[in-house]
């Protein structure tokens, strides 16, 4: 199935932050502890969920070079293309409002954990990030694109929760005094990197 | 217009003891992918100085007008128009180079230094040390991305700015470049070794925990 | 005024984007024309590289037009379409994609270099995260590879992404595409591997899903060509 290799592939090939480093910022501000990792690993998945086939409909049936056909041949030459980070980040920024209200109405419990993080997420780059990939990569359809934010989402889960993990247990190594804190982060992080790109061969 | 004591602290403080990346956490995100070659990271260091330096500008003129529900929104949409022109510009003026850093001028709108900036100083302070403000970060910003593509290209392929610095006998007496250097986790492993040398220089940065 | 107002919200919000469309308009449209230009020498220097040539965007046009004899669309069985020669951006074979629905035909530019005549043939297909391209330069029997170039859109850097480095496509200088007089293209197999029904080259270790592709573009793409190549071997 295409759609699960890319999950697969999304998840530990070209993993968001350790093939292309995206979402640092959160990645190192956030990954003190599992939970609450945890939390905004859940919240990232799920509005990367949510903005990407968004932006994936107004990609290809208004913004791309011709995607306005379906109005009338007379819109075939339109290539509203340029505007297209400008209409990505309002939807983020927008889908990001309104996810934070629905949650707060629906569900307090799940704000209390998820509600700070969210307005951290309008600027992840993984978010962002995820849209001009999607743009880039020209996915067949929806669902592939749901995929593809579901897998990307998963693997900066799996990321920030792994980098947590192990900050945990650093509190009690014996860190050179410069590269306490920033600089050991930076070092696991480059070494996890490593440790993922193993995975670059599998093929399902 | 003279720099007095304090303009010249917003000016050049970003690039060491206020560093966006060494010491703020800002911005890493985006931009360590393309420093596998001196020239992509160098035009990626312009290009955030543009963007920072200008949004900046136009945030602090506005910040009188600006309606606060719709704030972050507005400096989004100033941030991302300004970055769809540095796009333009660079895909009609150095088409290689926006080549080799596809998606990743894209991804300058989210880059954490401009929002963090935007909120932190534009908001509350004139265009003029706005403007330094934004240059600052953005210089202090490109200095590590332009060390960080020097070493990974020196190291990895021998070259810099594609031209060929390593001598042929060099190779000639078996050296080899580091294939490594290519691959992206080096980029923040070279970033990691630069926070090492500036905290051991300024001690009062280094963090009691890990 | 009242800042928080929503009146002065929205019509705070109206002018900004008009302000931003309009801007944004201009400047796309101010710079549209050298878009195109960079776009067109970006492909003249693709083909060139196809001949082992690495030339820098300034002198792409004047290297392109002394090298670049004739271009036209041919058709599937390998006949030439009257009408579509010409070598310049607004002609048909430099404008015609490869993969295009709407095309008219399969572009083929003849180049004569050294003495010899070459034939290069543009190539499509798709690696592990969207497309790639190619150009391989053919001479004139029809089965020996000149030279190659390939390209990416956003391969995995330092893996798949390695295809557009001079060290891959040059190893397909001198290969044959027909072996025993058939039609066999060329292999792309895992370094060390080989592959005894076909000629072959080796794929990029760590980047086995885009190597796979390229191999299967050489078959796809090239296999389109199959008639032209064919004459070509038989005269």
């Amino acid at each position: 199935m295409d759609a699960i290799s890319l999950i697969v592939r999304s998840i530990f090939v070209d993993n968001m932050v350790f093939a292309y480093f995206l979402g640092m910022c959160s990645f190192l501000a956030v990954s003190k502890n599992v939970k609450t990792a945890l939390g905004l690993g859940l919240a990232v998945t799920l509005v990367l969920v949510i903005t990407l086939p968004v932006n994936y409909l107004l990609e290809n049936y208004v913004l791309k070079s011709g995607a306005l056909e379906w109005l009338g041949p007379q819109f075939a030459n339109v290539d509203l293309s340029v505007f297209s980070l400008l209409i990505f980040i309002a939807v983020i920024a927008a889908i990001v409002q309104l996810v934070e209200m629905v949650i707060e109405r629906f569900s307090p419990a799940l704000y209390s954990s998820l509600g700070i993080f969210l307005p951290l997420i309008a600027v992840n780059c993984a978010i962002l990030g995820g849209s001009l990939f999607m743009q880039q990569r020209e996915f067949a359809n929806i669902g592939m694109a749901s995929a593809y934010a579901f897998g990307s989402g998963i693997g900066w889960l799996l990321a920030i929760v792994g980098m947590a993990a192990i900050r945990e247990k650093l509190e009690y190594s014996n860190v050179p005094k410069p590269l306490k804190g920033l600089g050991i982060t930076f070092i696991v992080t480059a070494l996890m990197a490593i440790g993922f790109m193993s995975f670059s061969g599998i093929n399902i | 217009m003279a720099l007095n004591s304090k303009t010249k602290a917003v000016l050049l403080g970003p690039l060491s003891k206020n560093n966006p990346i060494l010491v703020q956490v800002l911005g890493i995100c985006s931009a360590l992918a393309v420093t596998s070659k001196l020239e992509p990271s160098l035009v990626m260091a312009i290009a955030v100085i543009i963007v920072t330096a200008f949004s900046n500008v136009i945030i602090s003129l506005l910040r009188k007008s600006i309606p606060n529900r719709i704030r972050i929104i507005v400096q989004l949409v100033v941030v991302a128009s300004l970055v769809t022109i540095v796009s333009e510009v660079l895909k009609a003026f150095s088409y290689d180079v926006n080549k080799q850093l596809s998606v990743f001028v894209g991804l300058i709108v989210t880059n954490c230094i401009l929002m963090g900036r935007l909120e932190a100083f534009a908001l509350g302070n004139g265009p003029w040390p706005s403007f330094l403000d934004g240059i600052g970060n953005g210089l202090g910003y490109g200095w590590i991305l332009v060390v960080t593509g020097f070493f990974r290209e020196l190291l990895g392929s021998g070259e810099l700015m594609g031209y060929q610095v390593v001598p042929q006998a060099f190779y000639d007496a078996g050296y080899e470049n580091n294939g490594l250097m290519m691959l992206a986790p080096m980029a923040v492993l070279i970033v990691a070794c630069i926070i090492w040398v500036h905290r051991s220089k300024n001690k009062d940065l280094q963090e009691e925990t890990n | 005024m009242n800042r928080e107002s929503n009146g002065y919200t929205i019509i705070y919000a109206a002018v900004m984007v008009i302000i931003v469309a309009l801007g944004l308009s201009f400047t796309h449209q101010a710079l549209l024309d050298k878009q195109i230009a960079n776009e067109n020498i970006d492909k003249m220097q693709q083909l060139l590289r196809s001949l082992n040539i690495t030339a820098g965007a300034d002198e792409a046009e004047t290297r392109y037009s002394e090298l670049v004899t004739n271009a036209y669309l041919i058709t599937d069985e390998g006949e030439k379409i009257e009408g579509t020669e010409g070598t310049t951006p607004e002609d048909p074979a430099f404008s015609t994609e490869l993969g295009d629905p709407t095309a008219k035909g399969l572009p083929v530019y003849e180049v004569s270099i050294d003495g010899k005549n070459v034939y290069i043939i543009p190539m499509n297909g798709a690696g592990l995260w969207g497309a790639i391209w190619g150009y391989l330069a053919v001479e004139d029997d029809g089965s020996t590879i000149y030279g190659a170039d390939f390209g990416h859109a956003g391969e995995t850097p330092g893996l798949g992404a390695e295809i557009a480095e001079r060290s891959f496509g040059n190893q397909f200088e001198g290969k044959e595409i027909f072996k025993n007089g058939n039609f066999a293209s060329i292999a792309v197999v895992k370094p060390g591997q080989v592959d005894t029904r076909r000629d072959y080259v080796d794929g990029i270790s760590g980047g086995t899903i885009t190597s796979q592709g390229v191999d299967k573009m050489l078959l796809n793409s090239v296999g389109k060509y199959e008639n032209f190549l064919t004459k070509l071997n038989r005269n």
